[in-house]
């Protein structure tokens, strides 16, 4: 009696107390069930059948109900089952086919009751009426279920599910007369009690056998089913054909289910096989489990939850002959460690972000939505309105995209195509580029440039001597050597003074290069100084009429700061400066980040020395000519480069690298330029630009880069003998031993462009290949086969 | 600085979990909470779907796409503790690999810079990181190091290739030999940094220790051009913290607050030219970071999900904590 009052206390306050906890078993148990007093758990198993009490630190063994000297087969329970009515009563089907009945309330040690032995095979599982206290259920292997009324001595009614083994029986909580069972073969079968004869209706659930089902404790006619096809599936058994509310996908196959009690879309399933967990599902969440035990060390074989009323106390029994209770809130939630968010920074500086949906709405709902169009169309799962809740979750994917300046990669691939790295004058190389640059919004990496133009353009830096042999071999047709410097360097640097005359210059030094062929020599020397790969005769035919050109466009570019005006003017304060100050990079780059403090400074620069623009020629002549060694910059011009590259624009560290060459190659070590290299070939790879990367990889000077594009050329041919792959490398074929590149048509080794036919191996030189094949539309090896070319 | 140029229609019925654009940026791939991924195009602003891709029994938390020069492939790692290498074949995308070697949810997955071959590590929930090599004609070797996160790992990220020394010392023909080194982050709030021994081993080069729960994600920053090699690290703390190491040795680390968020931050990610971090948290925004010229991290805009108008919060970036 005193035992019957602590419960009763717990049972009217509904205070269950606890911790996760659990006991080891002699055994592996198989089945598992609580009082409805809450305090006391039956674990039975092949070799074990114990009451244990529940208390709030421990497990406490209550009673063994396994007595006897001898075992008897009856005793190795496949399932058990405590009355929810009578605090005495509990059910076990045994593997040997037989119910057995057990009274606690007996006073011997051997609490047997009754003995049904009307199975042929296992039984599966048996149950108790909800509301009747004397009937019994049972579901065997041998496909019949039988219904025991306890007051007589066998079975009330026999049900033949005319299929195959019945895997679990349940009475339905709210319909008196109706249990579901369920099959081997998928099948669910609805039955009322009092007609034995045939089944009230009868659906396929599962593809495989349907291991549990369980009624909802509170929505009259839902089921939910568990089978080996790792689905969990719920049904509404209240419309003429049983409807699918709910699937839920588990990993493992589907042994036991339970609805959670007081969580209306909550229930626990356990797996027998693979599977050791515990999970708690929300139906409408399907995809990823409201919570995870991971207590168990075996496959989880039993599962109730402690009270009807308390959703927080599970407990469970495993193959690993542990029983366990597990507390709610100590469950891993997957939900919760799941990344609700994806991030990806594009290639073209683009964003793409996944979120989660709900709290994109609760952040939409404090901010009134504009309704601009900018704003995201959210992709929304279609919710019912009538059934809120939060634990279901869709995201919402946008793309953003940087605007100009922010990031975006735009720049990157104009600039790329846009920039010329070889084939004309350094000076014009740099102008080209600072242009495009400045086009660009670029004004840094314009200015940029364009001091790089006059650093390394300028008359200063031609060594005297050179100057001297120059002025040696021009002497010959007269003209100084320093009309072509005025004309190729100066005309687009000088003031607007100087444009006026432009014209006048240009053509003279069209008739100066084309007439006189000693302007040849000189030209030529020009080119060495600069140190342009491109051979003179390349120059005078290409690059002159760019040349005009680009002088002519000069004048269209009307920008309020005149840049052609203010930067070669600046660049005379700013060597001074340097000269004053020690030359930090940091210092010079700082002004340039911000274009207000650099462009004012270069205003005022340029105030000073616009007058003296007529002298420029001379005066800077002198100038350099005594003064800055060609070196002067290299450091300046190597920590410029380095800066570039750590701002993330190694195209422009490249690009400098490439045009200026020799000049500031030796300044930087081999390996830093191959890792620029190979960044900025990654880089346009990447952004597909095949041809500016070739380039480059062409115009590279080292060697690990130059030699990329062999490396990553793959040649795949059959030898022409025995048409069997090449393997080995170079062309004499593994197999046959002789040379597989002779030419079908002039029996010659093909050396250069090699072309053969993928349908007969034989192939030859691609011009002699094309020619015969303008004729014949055989193989000229003379195999018969019909080669195509295209 | 930011604007919404385009809201793809994914259709998960679930979460979405990562979302991944491939080297050339014109497809992007989702994977969600229903088991599936996705691959669509999103050239010039489009989203056209090109393959569904069921396979996984589970959440899909990360996918990852390989270098194109390997061809299109796709891997994606699950909750179901699978590995599942997708691989697009004339057109279609099919599954070529699964990996099933690991005992609790694959949370991570990474491929290795394309120098190396195809190599992808993957961070589980079981505390191991395994390596899958392709040795060729379908075969993946499986390298595993186990117990590399006590309780689990969350993120992998690799290195960028770097050769030591340059590449003309190479013999030629020979491959240069690179030294292979990730990161990754973990439920022991540790980042450790891993490298491939000479006999082929992996071993813990470093642990970074700074955070004060979980790491979430690891990013390392792509080299380009850049002397330092550079990682960010984001963690449940909701702290941001940027590593650097200047040394050549690469042994020592120094971390630099980013920021302190209120919410867990999921997310760090480096543009392409790693002077870009954006950074995504529960507070379900985007914030953009860069590094201005004294060395501090500041905001450059945030992108608030739930409008996709952006206010540029210099403001925020001030009250970084260093």
């Amino acid at each position: 009696m005193e035992k019957m009052s602590r419960v009763t206390t717990a049972l009217g306050g509904s205070v269950l107390t606890g911790r996760t906890m659990h006991c080891h078993l002699d055994a592996p148990a198989n089945a598992i069930s609580v009082c409805r007093d809450a305090a006391q758990v039956v674990v039975a198993g092949r070799s074990i059948f114990k009451i244990y009490a529940i208390e709030e630190e421990q497990f406490v063994e209550k009673l063994n109900l396994r007595v006897g000297r001898k075992p008897s087969l009856n005793l190795s329970c496949a399932d058990v089952v405590w009355h929810q009515m009578d605090e005495n009563l509990l059910a076990t089907a045994a593997t040997n086919g037989v119910v057995v009945t057990w009274n606690l309330g007996r006073p011997s040690r051997n609490k047997q009751d009754q003995l049904f032995t009307e199975h042929k095979r296992t039984v599966n599982k048996v149950c108790f009426h909800p509301t009747e206290a004397h009937v019994l259920l049972s579901g065997s292997q041998d496909g019949f279920m039988k219904c025991f009324d306890l007051r007589r001595k066998d079975s009330v009614s026999t049900f033949s599910g005319q299929s195959e083994s019945v895997r679990d029986v349940q009475f339905s909580i709210r319909d008196y007369f109706t249990f579901a069972s369920t099959f081997e073969n998928g099948n669910v079968q609805l039955w009322d009690i009092r007609r034995p004869d045939r089944c009230e209706r009868m659906f396929t659930a599962h593809n495989g056998p349907v291991f549990c089902c369980d009624w909802h404790p509170e929505d009259r006619g839902w089921l939910a089913t568990g089978g080996r096809d790792k689905m969990v599936k719920v049904w509404d058994m209240t419309t003429h054909r049983a409807k699918e509310m709910h699937c839920v996908q588990t990993i493992a196959s589907v042994a036991r289910v339970k609805w959670r009690p007081e969580c209306r879309h909550h229930l626990a399933t356990c797996s027998m096989m693979v599977d050791h967990n515990i999970y708690v599902w929300d139906v409408r969440r399907p995809f990823v489990p409201a919570a995870m035990f991971e207590e168990h060390r075996d496959v989880t074989t039993g599962i109730a939850w402690r009270h009807p009323h308390d959703p927080s106390f599970l407990l469970s029994g495993s193959k690993d002959s542990s029983l366990c209770q597990h507390l709610f809130r100590d469950a891993s939630q997957p939900v919760e460690r799941a990344n609700p968010e994806g991030l990806c920074y594009g290639l073209f500086g683009d964003l793409a972000f996944a979120a989660k949906e709900s709290l994109v709405a609760a952040e939409s709902g404090r901010k009134p939505y504009a309704g601009d169009r900018r704003h995201p169309i959210f992709f929304k799962r279609k919710l019912d309105p009538a059934e809120p809740f939060a634990g279901l979750a869709s995201s919402a994917l946008s793309v953003f995209e940087m605007e100009p300046g922010g990031g975006s990669m735009g720049w990157f691939v104009d600039t790329a195509e846009r920039y010329a790295l070889a084939g004309r004058p350094l000076a014009e190389l740099c102008d080209h580029n600072a242009k495009v640059a400045r086009e660009l919004g670029r004004n840094q990496v314009a200015q940029t440039w364009t001091m790089l133009r006059i650093i390394y353009c300028s008359p200063g830096l031609v060594p005297s001597a050179n100057l001297n042999h120059s002025m040696g071999k021009g002497s010959a047709c007269g003209l100084p050597l320093m009309n072509s410097f005025n004309l190729k360097d100066m005309t687009p640097g000088l003031g607007s003074e100087t444009r006026l005359d432009r014209s006048k210059g240009d053509t003279r030094s069209d008739t100066v290069l084309l007439d006189s062929s000693a302007t040849l020599v000189t030209n030529e020397d020009n080119e060495e100084t600069e140190g342009s790969d491109v051979p003179a005769d390349y120059l005078l035919g290409d690059v002159e009429g760019e040349e005009d050109e680009l002088y002519l466009l000069d004048p269209d570019h009307t920008h309020p700061e005149e840049p052609e005006c203010v930067l070669p003017q600046e660049a005379f304060p700013l060597r001074h400066e340097i000269v004053d100050t020690p030359p930090g990079p940091e210092h010079l780059q700082d002004k340039a980040d911000s274009p207000h403090v650099s462009g004012s400074e270069a205003d005022t620069i340029s105030l000073a020395p616009m007058d003296s623009s007529f002298s420029l020629l001379s005066v800077s002549h002198a100038l350099y000519d005594s003064r800055l060694p060609p070196d002067f910059f290299s450091v300046l011009v190597r920590d410029m480069l380095h800066f570039y590259a750590e701002q993330g624009d190694v195209q422009m560290a490249v690009s400098v690298l490439i045009v200026l060459g020799d000049r500031v190659r030796k300044d930087i070590d081999e390996q830093t330029q191959e890792h620029w290299y190979t960044s900025y070939i990654d880089l346009l790879q990447r952004f597909r630009l095949w041809n500016v990367s070739n380039e480059v990889v062409k115009l590279s000077t080292s060697r690990a880069v130059s030699c990329l594009n062999q490396a990553s050329t793959t040649l795949h041919v059959n030898c022409s003998h025995c048409k069997r792959p090449m393997s080995s490398r170079g062309w004499v074929c593994d197999r046959c031993h002789r040379c597989a590149s002779m030419c079908a048509v002039c029996h010659h080794v093909v050396k250069g462009l090699f072309v053969w036919c993928q349908g007969c191996s034989h192939g030859g030189h691609l011009q002699h290949i094309m020619k015969w094949l303008e004729g014949s539309s055989h193989c000229p090896a003379g195999c018969g086969h019909l080669c195509e070319y295209s | 600085m930011v604007s919404v140029i385009n809201t793809v229609d994914t259709s998960h019925e679930d979460m979405i979990h990562d979302a991944q654009m491939d080297y050339y940026g014109t497809r992007l791939a989702t994977c969600s909470s229903d088991r599936s991924v996705k691959i669509f195009d999103v050239r010039n602003g489009g989203q056209i779907l090109i393959a569904d891709l069921r396979g996984h029994e589970g959440p899909v938390w990360q996918v990852a796409w390989a270098h194109p020069m390997y061809g299109n492939i796709l891997a994606s790692c699950s909750y179901d503790r699978k590995v599942i290498i997708w691989k697009e074949e004339n057109g279609t995308w099919e599954k070529t690999h699964e990996h099933s070697g690991h005992d609790s949810s694959v949370n991570s997955v990474c491929w290795a810079p394309h120098d190396y071959g195809l190599i992808l590590a993957c961070g589980s929930s079981d505390g191991a990181i395994s390596l899958l090599t392709y040795t060729g004609e379908g075969q993946w070797e499986v390298k595993k190091i186990n117990n590399a996160h006590a309780i689990g790992c969350n993120a992998v990220s690799w290195a960028p290739a770097v050769v030591p020394g340059s590449l003309i010392d190479q013999p030629s023909g020979q491959k240069p030999s690179y030294i292979k080194k990730f990161a990754s982050g973990g439920c022991d709030n540790l980042i450790r940094l891993w490298k491939e021994e000479e006999d082929g081993q992996w071993k813990e080069e470093q642990k970074l220790e700074a955070h004060s729960d979980w790491v979430r994600d690891v990013a390392w920053a792509p080299s380009i051009g850049l002397p330092t090699s550079t990682i960010a690290s984001c963690s449940q703390d909701g702290r941001v913290f940027i590593w650097t190491c200047d040394d050549a040795s690469g042994n020592t680390w120094s971390p630099k607050l980013l920021h302190k968020f209120s919410d867990v931050v999921w997310h760090v990610s480096w543009s392409i030219t790693a002077n870009i971090l954006a950074v995504s948290g529960g507070d379900n925004k985007v914030t953009l970071w860069k590094e201005s010229v004294d060395g501090q991290w500041v905001c450059i805009s945030d992108v608030n999900k739930g409008q996709g108008s952006v206010s540029a919060s210099v403001a925020e970036g001030q009250q970084n904590e260093q």
